[in-house]
């Protein structure tokens, strides 16, 4: 019994030591806010002068700000994947890993919806969507399934996290009285009561259970922007599933950059071990190999026929304009690094964290081939227009203002990770206890 | 090697160099060939609207030497190259064409060029219009008479002289005037009665009283006559708004109800969940 509360005391002393404001993570945090405040003055501009200070033209009108919503969409539906679905199953390993994948969701589920409205000439016009939005459009779905999901997200991130709430409140020293405050309040006068757990779990799952289909739905609903309209390149049948599939690719390969960081960082070497990074990268190849069994039908169904706008779009893809960057994302970003972590050392913590990287730098640009490029060969021939209109480049406002969204999800994910503990301390005593009976 | 090719690319160049500069000979009846009627705004305005049409794509705005850059260039018509030709050489190259200019022939009649010879020469500030001598000549004068006549299907058109006799061999042109063109009915003279036919296709789409626009232009010799009359000849058409009733494709008023149901069903639904959670949240206190 002695043993088993030593252990629980390295445990809460371990879990709850990242939980205040260092010196570090002060100085971490006056970078970023400098940086969104840098970015933030390029959004002034583009408030001020209107979308004109962007690249977006009348024939591509959806740049690298859409791009971006939908990678931050598909990065954000890792926490069902996780916490939900394996969580369901029954996979013991994903516990320590489940409170990260859910920071991760939150977070870009949240900036998701603000970069919808950073791509909108007149923000100030926002209500209009809800009052004179028809609802046939896919946009009023998405708004709604957004705004739903987040909702959804934050509750399946706060339901777990309040007794690890009531322990900060009772026993973390030397916080500002406003969190402690916080605390109290957030920890719904938890006391560790077996009926409060039940409660708790009981909710957990429903929502667990909620999310699934909330997920799929947002993930779908977005690829849908796309598909339910007739361009050649998105006009396509399977693009729901091809969206959710490589959404979990980033997802997976943003949870997995996300535990090495919060392991050197808050030391939690015993916590997340090599054993959990091992597991992500199985998954991560097991998702993969889903990703590239969309790709495989994306492209060459069409590319079979080779009809009409198709044709002109997935030459451009293949050969042509976009080439370079279309190989280097489905090889270098994709192919490449599947096939790497299928060997047992490719599957430790820092190579992990390199290959993460690179598939997740190559969902982004992934996201971008499927934006862009398509609107650049409508079916209408484009002609008599400035040579300008036919080509995008995004201008260093437009990069500024999405660089302002990842700013945003690190502050987000810093000042959650900072003020809850980042692994679930209760459920991981549950886990020992059950261990030594 | 090389030199002979470079030698070979300098004559190619030059030949092609050449044609451009060749001189567009205009030969000398058509060059002389006036317009009888006088140019005046109205002229103008439709010849604008034809080149704004048909011209401006390669001659782009007049005044701006903003136009299309091709070899032979095609000029800026308020240049002093176009502005130094004679009305009939203008009148006699927009209807011929060469090279990269079409003939405009077959698109535009010879009116419709005076109107554009009108417009080219409302950018010239010292241009007097020179009038076609018409000494000893006749200049007939007629007008026009529609009828439809519904057991054949035709449109008959008769001309009457000054005199009230009717006139033949007067060349007629029927047209049905349409949104975004006229739709030409046919051609032909008319007979000893002064009278000409035109065949009217009984399918073509007539407005809610079966009522077509029809225009007619007549000519013979020098004299001219128009007429436009909106006339019953076909089966009156009834137009439907495309988006009305409930369609995925109509107003935000008129969604779908299956649509609606599903939708509002499914978000209200999930919102009723998510607040069966917020609220028994409430019941932890129970406890503590």
């Amino acid at each position: 019994m002695e043993n088993i509360n030593e252990k629980f005391a390295t445990i809460e002393k371990d879990l709850l030591a990242p939980v205040k404001w260092g010196k570090k993570s002060i100085i971490w945090m006056g970078f970023l806010m400098v940086t969104l405040v840098v970015c933030m003055f390029f959004y002034y501009q583009q408030i001020r002068n209107g979308l004109g200070v962007t690249g977006l033209n009348d024939f591509v009108s959806w740049g690298i700000y859409i791009s971006n919503f939908v990678f931050f969409v598909a990065a954000s539906l890792i926490g069902m994947l996780i916490s939900s679905v394996l969580g369901l199953a029954g996979s013991k390993w994903i516990m320590p890993i489940s409170r990260i994948a859910e920071i991760i969701a939150v977070s870009f589920a949240m900036v998701a919806g603000l970069i919808i409205i950073s791509d909108m000439g007149r923000p100030d016009r926002l209500h209009h969507v809800f009052l004179h939005g028809r609802i046939q459009s896919p946009i009023i779905w998405d708004i709604a399934i957004v705004l739903t999901y987040v909702a959804v997200s934050v509750l399946l991130l706060y339901v777990p996290l309040i007794p690890d709430i009531a322990l900060l409140s009772k026993k973390q020293n030397g916080l500002p009285r406003i969190q402690k405050w916080m605390y109290k309040i957030l920890s719904l006068g938890w006391a560790n009561h077996p009926n409060q757990y039940k409660l708790i779990k009981k909710y957990f799952k429903l929502l667990a259970v909620l999310i699934i289909p909330i997920a799929l739905a947002i993930h779908t609903v977005t690829s849908w922007l796309f598909a339910m309209t007739l361009r050649a390149g998105w006009d396509s049948p399977i693009f729901g599933p091809y969206f959710v599939s490589g959404a979990f690719v980033a997802g997976c390969a943003a949870v997995t950059i996300g535990m090495y960081f919060f392991r050197t960082s808050y030391n939690l070497k015993s916590y997340i071990t090599d054993y959990h990074f091992d597991k992500m990268g199985k998954l991560l190849v097991l998702v993969a190999l889903v990703y590239v069994y969309f790709n495989i039908n994306e492209i060459i169904v069409p590319a079979y026929k080779l009809k009409g706008g198709e044709a002109e779009h997935l030459k451009s893809m293949l050969f042509g304009h976009d080439a370079l960057m279309f190989w280097l994302v489905q090889i270098g970003g994709l192919v490449l690094p599947f096939i790497l972590l299928l060997f047992k050392k490719m599957r430790k913590p820092l190579p992990s964290l390199i290959i993460s990287s690179v598939i997740l730098l190559g969902a982004w640009f992934k996201r971008y081939l499927i934006v862009v490029p398509v609107q650049q060969h409508p079916y209408y021939p484009i002609q008599n227009v400035p040579d300008s209109f036919m080509h995008y480049t995004p201008t260093i406002a437009e990069i500024a203002i999405t660089v302002a969204s990842f700013v945003l999800f690190l502050i987000i994910a810093t000042v959650l990770s900072k003020i809850f503990p980042i692994i679930p301390i209760w459920e991981l005593k549950e886990e020992v206890k059950e261990q030594i009976q | 090697m090389n030199k002979k090719f470079y030698i070979l690319f300098t004559l190619v160049c030059l030949s092609f160099s050449l044609i451009a500069q060749e001189s567009w000979e205009v030969i000398a009846e058509e060059n002389d060939n006036l317009s009888i009627i006088m140019f005046d705004e109205e002229l103008e305005l439709s010849g604008q609207i034809i080149y704004d049409n048909s011209c401006k794509s390669c001659h782009g705005n007049p005044e701006k030497a903003d136009f299309s850059k091709m070899l032979p260039e095609p000029g800026d018509i308020a240049s002093e190259s176009f502005q130094n030709q004679t009305d009939g050489s203008l009148h006699y190259k927009i209807r011929i064409g060469r090279g990269a200019m079409p003939k405009f022939e077959d698109a535009l009649d010879s009116e419709e060029v005076w109107n554009l010879v009108a417009y080219i020469r409302s950018f010239n500030k010292n241009y007097i219009q020179k009038k076609p001598n018409l000494e000893g000549i006749v200049i007939p004068k007629f007008s026009l008479a529609l009828s439809f006549d519904e057991n054949i299907d035709k449109l008959v058109v008769k001309t009457i002289g000054d005199d009230n006799n009717p006139m033949s061999e007067v060349e007629l042109k029927a047209y049905i005037k349409g949104s975004f063109g006229n739709y030409l009915l046919g051609k032909t003279l008319t007979n000893e009665m002064g009278i000409g036919y035109f065949n009217v296709d009984a399918k073509m789409p007539g407005d809610a009283e079966g009522k077509l626009e029809v225009i007619v232009k007549a000519r013979k010799g020098y004299g001219s006559a128009k007429t436009m009359q909106k006339m019953i000849m076909v089966q009156p058409s009834t137009f439907e708004s495309a988006i009305k009733g409930r369609h995925l494709w109509s107003t935000a008023k008129q969604a779908p109800i299956w649509l609606k149901v599903t939708f509002f069903f499914t978000i209200i639904s999930i919102w009723l969940m998510i607040l069966y959670v917020v609220f028994g949240l409430k019941k932890l206190k129970k406890y503590s």
